[in-house]
């Protein structure tokens, strides 16, 4: 029991920020909610699935799980945590000097906004693959679709991105490079 | 841009391609400077993605960790793939063992007494548990043997009152992690007894609202901006209870919580339905009277 704990936590601390982060920009910035998810997606796995699974299959049900919760709690009337999300963010420490704290903090909200014009299946395909680098064959392990469709799917989000990146290039001057 | 190449850029800078068809397009992507931009436009959208950072603090993430760890995980069903022959010799020797038994007390005839000796008692359930004030990992076991003297000699006396909430009673297939692995602070103790005590008036007071009476609308939006400024204080000690694993108190603030949206929630001419609904919920759950009885034990805990 022990040694499994041990991998537990060996895993969970691996994984649970990237989990966070993926969770985060899935929906649109909500840090509390995320953290949550993310949280309750380990508990999941450490009551349920751990011990029978493959540990190199947790993973990817990790992801599984979260993204399915992520699309569940999304669609709910979520007032707690958008109330919970300024008070995280009002209490958030800032170490930097004000005007990269400044221009870091747009950047996020630029990425966050751009992936939510994003489809759901193209935004967790992309996600996977730019942030967690996660070949096709295993995001749709994760997503549960066919690797012709990941395929279509990140080349999609991608175009997608670029045309609105352009055009916001074009009113605020940032480019993308 | 109509170039065929597109998604095949795509799949090469994600290393999808097969080595050949990817020695074709970085051929091509020489002689076509749409595609080339294109790579490069999709490798600057990668950056942006992969270098975004969350703002995750290392203590929450232990505190996280380490509640995930003091929960129970499910007991795992019994594999008969694991030492089936074992477990059936097992069986074996029991059933032995019983029947050698029956046959040794049949051949004995016993005295009424002596029956009464070997009785072992039934655990008495009890309604409260009391935590140690050392908390240890391990339940507190009442390792006192019965003793038929012990009717007549043990005294109704009380023992002193413990300075705990009460724990609640689990409800069909709960679970609970029986103690705090640290325990909280008086201010949060203070604060969380505070807020008990202004969500009993609030939903007291939401109880007692007649819908059929003039005036009710602005009675429940009076109560509704109570609800909303209770939401956050609330959220926050729930986190704050999460995190000291006193599962008792973020249960019920867990409970409470849904409560308090739904009535901050309420338009500002409520449907009697709504209302209704709502108070239902309240009686069902027995927020009241849970509200009640923790912010009187957290009080006295305080004193």
């Amino acid at each position: 029991m022990a040694s499994q704990d041990e991998e537990f936590t060996m895993l969970f601390q691996e994984f649970y920020p990237s989990l966070c982060r993926f969770l985060e920009c899935f929906m649109g910035g909500r840090v509390a909610l995320a953290q949550d998810l993310a949280q309750e997606s380990f508990l999941q796995l450490h009551r349920t699935a751990w011990g029978t699974l493959p540990v190199a299959e947790a993973r990817f049900w990790l992801y599984r799980v979260a993204r399915n919760m992520a699309i569940n709690e999304f669609r709910k009337s979520d007032t707690r945590y958008r109330l919970f999300d300024r008070v995280v963010e009002a209490m958030r420490p800032r170490t930097r000097n004000p005007e990269q704290e400044y221009e870091t903090q747009e950047r996020k909200t630029l990425v966050l906004q751009m992936l939510q014009t994003l489809p759901e299946d193209q935004r967790a395909a992309l996600l996977l693959r730019e942030q967690e680098q996660l070949s096709y064959k295993e995001i749709g392990q994760v997503l549960k679709i066919s690797e012709s469709k990941v395929k279509v799917d990140i080349f999609r989000a991608r175009a997608s991105l670029r045309e609105r990146w352009s055009k916001k290039e074009k009113t605020v001057g940032a480019g993308v490079g | 841009m109509n170039c065929s190449f597109t998604e095949k850029v795509s799949s090469l800078i994600d290393g999808e391609l097969a080595p050949a068809e990817a020695r074709e397009v970085e051929r091509h992507l020489l002689s076509c400077s749409d595609c080339e931009q294109l790579r490069d436009d999709f490798l600057g959208l990668r950056s942006q993605i992969a270098s975004f950072e969350t703002a995750l603090q290392p203590a929450i993430q232990n505190r996280a960790l380490k509640k995930i760890l003091s929960r129970q995980r499910r007991v795992p069903s019994l594999q008969w793939g694991f030492g089936t022959q074992a477990v059936a010799f097992a069986t074996l020797l029991i059933v032995g063992a019983i029947i050698g038994l029956i046959v040794y007390q049949s051949k004995r005839a016993p005295a009424p007494s002596e029956t009464a000796l070997v009785q072992t008692p039934s655990p008495v359930p009890s309604a409260t548990v009391e935590p140690s004030k050392q908390p240890s990992p391990e339940p507190v076991k009442d390792t006192k043997q019965p003793n038929k003297d012990d009717k007549e000699t043990q005294s109704p006396r009380r023992t002193a009152p413990v300075k705990r909430p009460p724990v609640r009673e689990p409800k069909p297939g709960e679970q609970f992690a029986a103690i705090p692995e640290h325990p909280r602070s008086a201010d949060a103790e203070t604060m969380t007894a505070i807020h008990f005590e202004k969500s009993e008036t609030l939903l007291r007071a939401f109880r007692n609202v007649r819908m059929n009476e003039p005036g009710a609308a602005a009675e429940v939006g009076y109560e509704r901006k109570r609800a909303q400024q209770l939401i956050v204080q609330n959220m926050m000690l729930r986190r704050e209870a999460d995190a000291a694993g006193d599962v008792q108190i973020s249960s019920l603030l867990e409970s409470l919580e849904p409560i308090l949206i739904d009535i901050a929630n309420l338009p500002n001419k409520p449907d009697p339905d709504a209302v209704r609904v709502i108070r239902e919920r309240v009686e069902r759950k027995n927020i009241v009277g849970l509200l009640q009885i923790n912010s009187t034990a957290l009080a006295r805990a305080l004193d």
